[in-house]
């Protein structure tokens, strides 16, 4: 398989198709990796750390025979895990997240596709993930495992995931600041429509519960281009249901600046509490946000 | 305006389409769901709200150029009071503006000055322009300008006054006004008024307009005149010398209108007391006759008038007049000296069996005169007199022109040669041979004019040829002589001759039955009156019409006597005979009071009636009379030279209609088009 073919794979509107989110995570993540090998960034494995005396009913194959041919004596190579980390992935699931506008992928099912693949990735790491799904509330929480079988859980919870209600998330990443007591990397992924201001309190009260903080910024293109071929619409909030008589052409160089300064806010209020910040658009590959990912996670 | 092709109209429909477009592109605001419209209402509304001004703006201008394309399709022009707006060089206009009396009619002449603005209005601003008003006179007000402010306020300054109108008069006013002007451009006579048929008969039309000058009419007495009684004329004697008005004032009332009324009332009033009421009838377009005989009169002037109760146009119901009741004076007959039987029998009957002769007589011979007497007398009648002396000769000479008024008859005691030495001065016939017909024979008189005074009475008659005349003096008028009535063989038989200030009748025959049968004929009496009251009478109409002009006599006093006019105002202007008497124009219906310090007096000025005749003028006889082409009632004479195709063609006012549609559409192009690109460039 070339790695056209496998980032190929990554594309948001062919991934659609996939019914399977595990099936989707894998082909990503596999494809991802694959394509890796290109990249500069040097992968990650277990790392050893210690010999010890062998003990019956040790696994035979951690033995170090190099050291027993030199020393004749019974050495199991001790191997630290890569990481224990846990990883909470929380997914904004307001009305506004079902927004498509010229694709086939919504907001809310890019932001499935990312988590799931990125929770794929990350068990694949041995760390473990969990899911948080929120609105104008938490209503749905999968604590952080590292089992066999969690993927499918996690999967699961994501698949159910469906847009509604209105968004408060600094509400929400207050709430969830408390609920995650044990340290670990928080990603979110969602439209952050709300204050930089209010976000920064709800990041910097994340970031004092010790977490490490991943914001993927999640917008249709149309979000930002505004760009529309009707002369005239009415335009309906997808959370609040307000209509309001629009003229696309008189109102979209406004609306773009305004929406530049929302991004701009979003990124300075990241970078002033360390939250690793990336914009994305759903006509984005995957594999820019995983890489966006690891490549941050590769510099902590 | 006009339209050659009005079919075209038909493509107003198209106005639907743009109208259309906007309103299904307006109706068909998809309705979108949008993540969060925070940002959206960040962007001020009010540019959205400019937008759907610029849409309508946008609409607007594609309505209008689609409209004016139509109108251009339909090729308007402008005719009548339009037709100056041409692509010729400026012309000249005149502004006729009717302030008859018959203007008065309630809104009638505001309308006409209003059309006289909007007739201003339409004229070219280079335009020369001259407003004149008119009724039977014109006055200019403002000759060639092109100031219209100024024409606008001589328009505004002007209201209807009291005389008939005269079209003709007015026409003939405004082509002598525009020969004035030098122009390459078109002459045009811009006529406003009612277009009441009195003011022009096609009969009496003797004017046409040249041919470069257009006439434009504008009528603002509607189709349909209002009824109108009026009272036309009084007939009345103005001087009486008895108590009694013994003859018959005539009154004429007419009714112009198309309905029969009923129950007029005529109510006679003198010195505001009502004489005598009358209730008339009269049929549509009926004239009638009131009469009113044998009331008392005052000594002095009275004023009186006769008035309608008919509830119609008022300035024509009332009717005004003096009647003035004077002492009469003394005149002198003066006869042959040696008769066995008076001549002048037949004379004093007649002069005695009236007393409201403007004298009392007294007989006397020609040897008992005494000359120096004879200015007690106002009147002298040398009846077949005779020889007379140099004395008296020359005492009626003096009498004579100081005014004094003498009647003379020949006879069978009349020489000739004494006649003439005697009466050289004062007779305004030199007598000739004396002429007898043979027996049985007669001579007729003929050549009577019967529109002098003495005759008049006899016009409808006919019956003066009915003397017989037997014997009658030859003689030949002077200069200055006036022959009233001849024999057959074109002898004079009356003549009338001024001498100074008086005034001398002589007849040539007798007043006696010795040279004719006249004394013997019921035409003696009045004969003899009508001389007598000729020679008596001053001139004192018992009322004026409008626009004449009377004189005010300082009688007795050292000046003429200070006038009000009816409306109360003391007249300043008129002007003055040699002699010193006032010459006055009357311009109000009324009383002229006459400030006389021993008696005042009255003249009495009345309006033309003919002016209550609101029937329209036939336009047709009208304009084919004027302009000696065929017209219509409003403006078609302006142009009536070229055709509709023709003056379309002149103007060419679809060629600037679809101008200004071409700029409208770039505009409209060049609005949608900058919307488009910031639509882009955003």
């Amino acid at each position: 398989m070339t790695s056209t073919t496998a980032t190929r794979f990554l594309d948001p509107e062919l991934l659609a198709r996939v019914g399977s989110l595990e099936l989707l995570a894998r082909a990503v993540v596999e494809g991802f990796m694959s394509g890796l090998h290109r990249s500069p960034y040097t992968g990650f494995s277990t790392e050893f750390t210690e010999y010890r005396q062998y003990n019956a009913g040790d696994d035979l194959r951690y033995l170090d025979w190099r050291l027993l041919a030199r020393t004749d004596r019974y050495f199991i190579k001790k191997y630290r895990a890569d990481t224990n980390t846990q990883c909470h992935l929380l997914v904004d699931t307001s009305a506004s997240m079902n927004y498509a506008h010229e694709t086939s992928v919504t907001k809310l099912q890019y932001a499935q596709f990312l988590a799931a693949s990125l929770a794929y990735l990350l068990n694949r790491q041995q760390d473990a993930v969990g899911l948080v799904a929120f609105a104008d509330k938490v209503h749905t929480h999968v604590p952080a495992r590292n089992r066999t079988g969690h993927m499918r859980t996690i999967f699961g919870n994501l698949s159910m995931l469906e847009a509604g209600g209105e968004t408060h998330l600094a509400e929400s990443l207050h709430q969830l600041a408390e609920i995650l007591t044990r340290r670990g990397i928080v990603v979110i992924i969602s439209d952050f429509y709300d204050q930089a201001e209010r976000l920064q309190e709800a990041f910097q009260h994340l970031r004092f519960k010790g977490h490490d903080l991943v914001a993927f910024h999640v917008l249709d293109q149309n979000e930002l281009d505004f760009n529309f071929t009707e002369p005239v619409l009415l335009l309906e909030d997808a959370e609040t249901l307000e209509q309001m008589p629009v003229l696309p052409d008189v109102v979209m160089s406004g609306y773009r600046e305004r929406m530049r300064q929302h991004v701009e806010d979003m990124r300075r209020c990241a970078a002033a509490n360390h939250v690793d910040y990336e914009m994305l658009t759903t006509k984005q590959s995957l594999d820019f946000a995983l890489f966006s990912f690891l490549s941050r996670r590769a510099g902590k | 305006m006009s339209f050659l092709t009005p079919l075209f109209f038909l493509g107003v429909a198209a106005l639907a389409a743009p109208i259309l477009v906007h309103l299904v592109r307006r109706t068909r605001a998809r309705r979108v769901q949008f993540p969060a419209l925070v940002f959206v209402r960040q962007v001020p509304q009010r540019t959205i709200r400019r937008r759907t001004l610029h849409n309508l703006l946008l609409l607007l201008l594609r309505c209008l150029a689609i409209l004016l394309i139509v109108i251009a399709f339909t090729r308007p022009f402008f005719s009548g009071g339009s037709a100056a707006k041409d692509n010729t060089a400026a012309g000249a206009t005149v502004i006729l503006l009717d302030n008859s009396l018959s203007m008065r009619r309630e809104g009638m002449f505001a309308e006409a000055q209003r059309r006289a603005e909007t007739a201003l209005d339409d004229a070219r601003n280079d335009e020369q322009i001259a407003l004149v008003s008119f009724d039977k006179r014109y006055t200019v007000l403002n000759r060639f300008i092109a100031d219209k402010n100024r024409v606008r306020l001589g328009i505004s300054g002007l209201s209807a006054g009291w005389d008939g109108t005269d079209y003709e008069q007015a026409l003939r006013g405004a082509e002598s006004l525009l020969g004035e002007i030098e122009t390459t451009g078109p002459k045009r006579i811009v006529l406003i008024s009612d277009f009441q048929m009195p003011g022009w008969t096609s009969a009496g039309a003797t004017f046409k307009l040249s041919n470069n000058t257009q006439l434009t009419t504008l009528d603002v007495g509607g189709n349909n005149p209002p009824p109108n009684v009026a009272i036309t004329n009084v007939e009345a004697r103005g001087v009486v010398f008895g108590q009694k008005y013994l003859d018959n004032l005539v009154v004429h009332v007419n009714n112009f209108s198309d309905t029969p009324k009923d129950h007029v009332q005529v109510d006679f009033q003198i010195n505001d007391q009502t004489v005598e009421k009358r209730d008339i009838s009269l049929n549509s377009r009926d004239s009638r006759v009131v009469e009113f005989t044998g009331f008392n009169l005052n000594e002095g002037a009275n004023r009186c008038t006769v008035e309608i109760i008919a509830g119609d146009f008022a300035p024509d119901n009332r009717f005004y007049f003096t009647l003035r009741r004077e002492t009469p004076k003394q005149a002198l007959i003066i006869e042959g000296a040696s008769r066995g039987r008076s001549d002048s029998l037949h004379l004093q009957s007649a002069l005695t069996t009236n007393d409201d002769l403007p004298f009392t007589f007294a007989l006397k011979s020609a040897g008992s005169v005494d000359p120096a007497s004879i200015s007690d007398y106002a009147l002298v009648v040398l009846n077949d007199a005779g020889p007379i002396s140099s004395a008296l000769a020359d005492t009626l000479a003096k009498f004579v022109n100081a005014g004094g008024q003498m009647i003379v008859s020949t006879g069978p005691h009349t020489q000739a040669d004494t006649f003439n030495n005697s009466l050289q001065q004062i007779a305004p016939a030199t007598l000739r041979e004396a002429v007898q017909t043979k027996a049985g024979e007669s001579v007729a008189t003929t050549e009577v004019k019967f529109d002098h005074p003495i005759f008049e009475v006899f016009q409808e008659s006919g019956r003066l040829a009915a003397a017989n005349v037997i014997g009658y003096f030859r003689s030949e008028p002077r200069a200055n002589a006036a022959v009233l009535a001849r024999f057959e063989d074109g002898s004079p038989a009356l003549v009338e001759g001024r001498t100074g200030k008086g005034r001398v009748l002589l007849f040539t025959s007798s007043l006696g039955p010795s040279w004719n049968d006249l004394p013997l004929t019921p035409l003696y009496l009045p004969f003899i009156h009508q001389m007598v009251r000729y020679a008596g009478t001053r001139e004192a109409n018992a009322w004026y019409g409008l626009g004449q002009t009377f004189t005010v006599g300082k009688r007795q006093e050292q000046s003429p006597p200070a006038i009000d006019t009816p409306g109360g105002a003391r007249l300043s202007e008129s002007r003055s005979t040699p002699d010193g008497d006032l010459l006055v124009t009357a311009r109000e219906p009324g009383f002229y009071r006459l400030r006389y310090s021993s008696q005042p007096d009255f003249a009495a000025v009345n309006i033309d009636g003919a002016e209550g005749d609101f029937t329209k003028i036939n336009f047709g006889e009208f304009m084919a009379g004027v302009t000696g082409g065929a017209g219509s009632a409003e403006g078609a004479a302006a142009n009536r030279n070229l055709s509709d195709e023709q003056v379309e063609g002149r103007q060419r006012v679809w060629w600037s209609l679809l101008l200004v549609a071409l700029l409208l559409l770039l505009a409209e192009s060049f609005l949608a088009r900058r919307t488009k690109m910031v639509k882009m460039i955003g």
